[in-house]
């Protein structure tokens, strides 16, 4: 049985290393959290989609879910603003290029500032 | 079990780490020349080498590895695999690839004795080909293919890269732009298409998914190398298209009447859901419901799932295919565009053998 789970996980991690999304570099799932120095990580999947004019989404999908009120990207510093109701973000586009790309940077909510890092799943 | 896991891991970096694009691999701006001799010649898919043992000045012998470019090209340019033989005194003209490697990509090859230039000129249609009439079938319809009886496929396509028609930018063979400030010229960019094909130009296009052997979706099927060919199904309605460079796969446009879907419906994939019609002597084919997995040209021109392409293809004379792309992504550009070439006859050959993923590098590169 480990075996078996092996082998698949070495499988999706083929499968993955090999496909990836070269369209707005924002489109898909991100996975990631965020948390003050010192302090306890919480946990952020958020989805974001481009339709053409704006980048739409949520954070983290489900009953409880966040819808995004603003994203902008300085497109020559590759920095992401990310609005929703009571959270404010902030990030660098890193690794671009990559299906795993990230956004590090920082994150407010309910007047708590702490780190932000972000994979794009 | 943790051996067999460690290998596959291995293997799955071999694969995916196979190939980098030409610009990442090679210092274009360095020149490498020396006298030698040959060791090997592995004639082999994707790129050919020579290997070449070199005495550097302090007396010790380096073994270079120059790649001489692809075997079924090479062939059709006059190279064969007895052209160069193992032992013989050679001069190689070449670009170094980029850090320590001795390893580099073949500009000038000469025999020493006696000196001679090895061939390396392009084959020409003979002029009667070229005056030759558009085949037809029996009803008068043009033909996509061959002459009824005879072989062929189309070959190399008059541009390698992709720009606006009309566009004087220049842009290389490999894709990358003479001055990346003129990326506007290229295509109507949105602003985050524009940023994300300057940062490929930049990254010298080592992202590209064609370098990891995946599908060359879109136009820029028709501009890989080892050429494709049409196999009209007439009676099935509809039109095979088997290329033979990228991953050697094929695509299917159908002429049986069927409406197109719609984007949103289709499963999104590399060479998207085509529907074609005749208009007198122009095959008129629509598709829609591409994936977001691909370059549609090798500069590294983006688009999403909304991409929408036209392609009219006619072909004014046996040896002359022309190819003209309607781009329509309102999601990536600011509206629609258009480009065109022209791809040449090879006839009374066929389409021969290459495997992207045949012989990776590490395999046979020290």
């Amino acid at each position: 049985m480990r075996t078996r789970a092996l082998l698949a996980a070495a499988f999706l991690l083929f499968t993955i290393s090999i496909t990836g999304q070269e369209g707005h570099p924002l489109t898909g799932t991100w996975a990631g959290d965020w948390g003050p120095p010192g302090g306890s990580r919480t946990h952020i999947t958020m989805v974001m989609n481009w339709d053409g004019k704006a980048v739409t989404g949520l954070i983290n999908p489900g009953p409880d879910a966040i819808p995004l009120t603003g994203v902008s990207v300085d497109w020559g510093t590759w920095t992401v603003r990310i609005e929703a109701k009571g959270i404010s973000a902030e990030g660098r586009l890193e690794d671009i290029g990559s299906y795993h790309r990230r956004i590090v940077g920082t994150w407010n909510q309910g007047g708590t500032k702490g780190d932000l890092k972000l994979t794009r799943e | 079990m943790k051996q067999l896991l460690l290998g596959t891991l291995i293997l799955v970096g071999t694969v995916v780490h196979a190939q980098l694009p030409v610009p990442a691999l090679y210092d274009e701006w360095r020149r490498v020349t020396f006298d030698g001799v040959v060791t090997r010649v592995e004639w082999v898919n994707p790129h050919a080498y020579v290997f070449v043992d070199v005495r550097d000045p302090s007396g010790a012998v380096v073994n270079w590895a120059i790649e001489i470019g692809n075997p079924l090209e090479l062939e059709q340019r006059g190279w064969t695999r007895t052209t160069i033989r193992i032992g013989e005194a050679v001069t190689v003209e070449a670009v170094p690839a980029r850090g320590d490697a001795k390893r580099g990509r073949l500009s000038s090859f000469w025999k020493r004795n006696p000196r001679t230039r090895v061939f390396n000129g392009l084959p020409r249609a003979s002029a009667s080909e070229s005056r030759s009439p558009t085949p037809r079938w029996p009803d008068g319809q043009m033909r996509l293919g061959p002459p009824g009886g005879r072989k062929g496929y189309w070959g190399t396509a008059s541009v390698s890269t992709m720009k606006e028609s009309g566009s004087t930018v220049s842009v290389r063979a490999d894709g990358l732009l003479t001055n990346v400030s003129d990326a506007d010229r290229v295509a109507p960019l949105q602003p985050w298409a524009k940023a994300l094909y300057l940062y490929r130009q930049r990254t010298l296009l080592k992202d590209d998914p064609s370098a990891r052997c995946l599908p060359p979706g879109g136009p820029r099927q028709f501009q890989t190398a080892n050429g494709f060919q049409f196999v009209e199904q007439r009676d099935l309605g509809r039109i095979l298209v088997l290329f033979g460079g990228g991953n050697r796969n094929w695509r299917i446009i159908y002429t049986d009447g069927r409406p197109l879907g719609q984007a949103a419906e289709a499963v999104p994939s590399y060479f998207g859901s085509s529907v074609g019609r005749w208009e007198k002597d122009t095959l008129v084919v629509e598709s829609v419901g591409y994936n977001e997995r691909f370059w549609m040209t090798n500069g590294g021109l983006p688009h999403t799932e909304a991409l929408r392409l036209v392609e009219r293809f006619s072909r004014p004379d046996l040896n002359t295919l022309r190819y003209d792309v309607t781009v329509d992504d309102p999601r990536t550009y600011t509206r629609p565009w258009r480009s065109a070439w022209t791809v040449q006859w090879v006839p009374d050959r066929d389409i021969e053998e290459f495997f992207c993923e045949e012989n990776a590098e590490s395999t046979f590169i020290r």
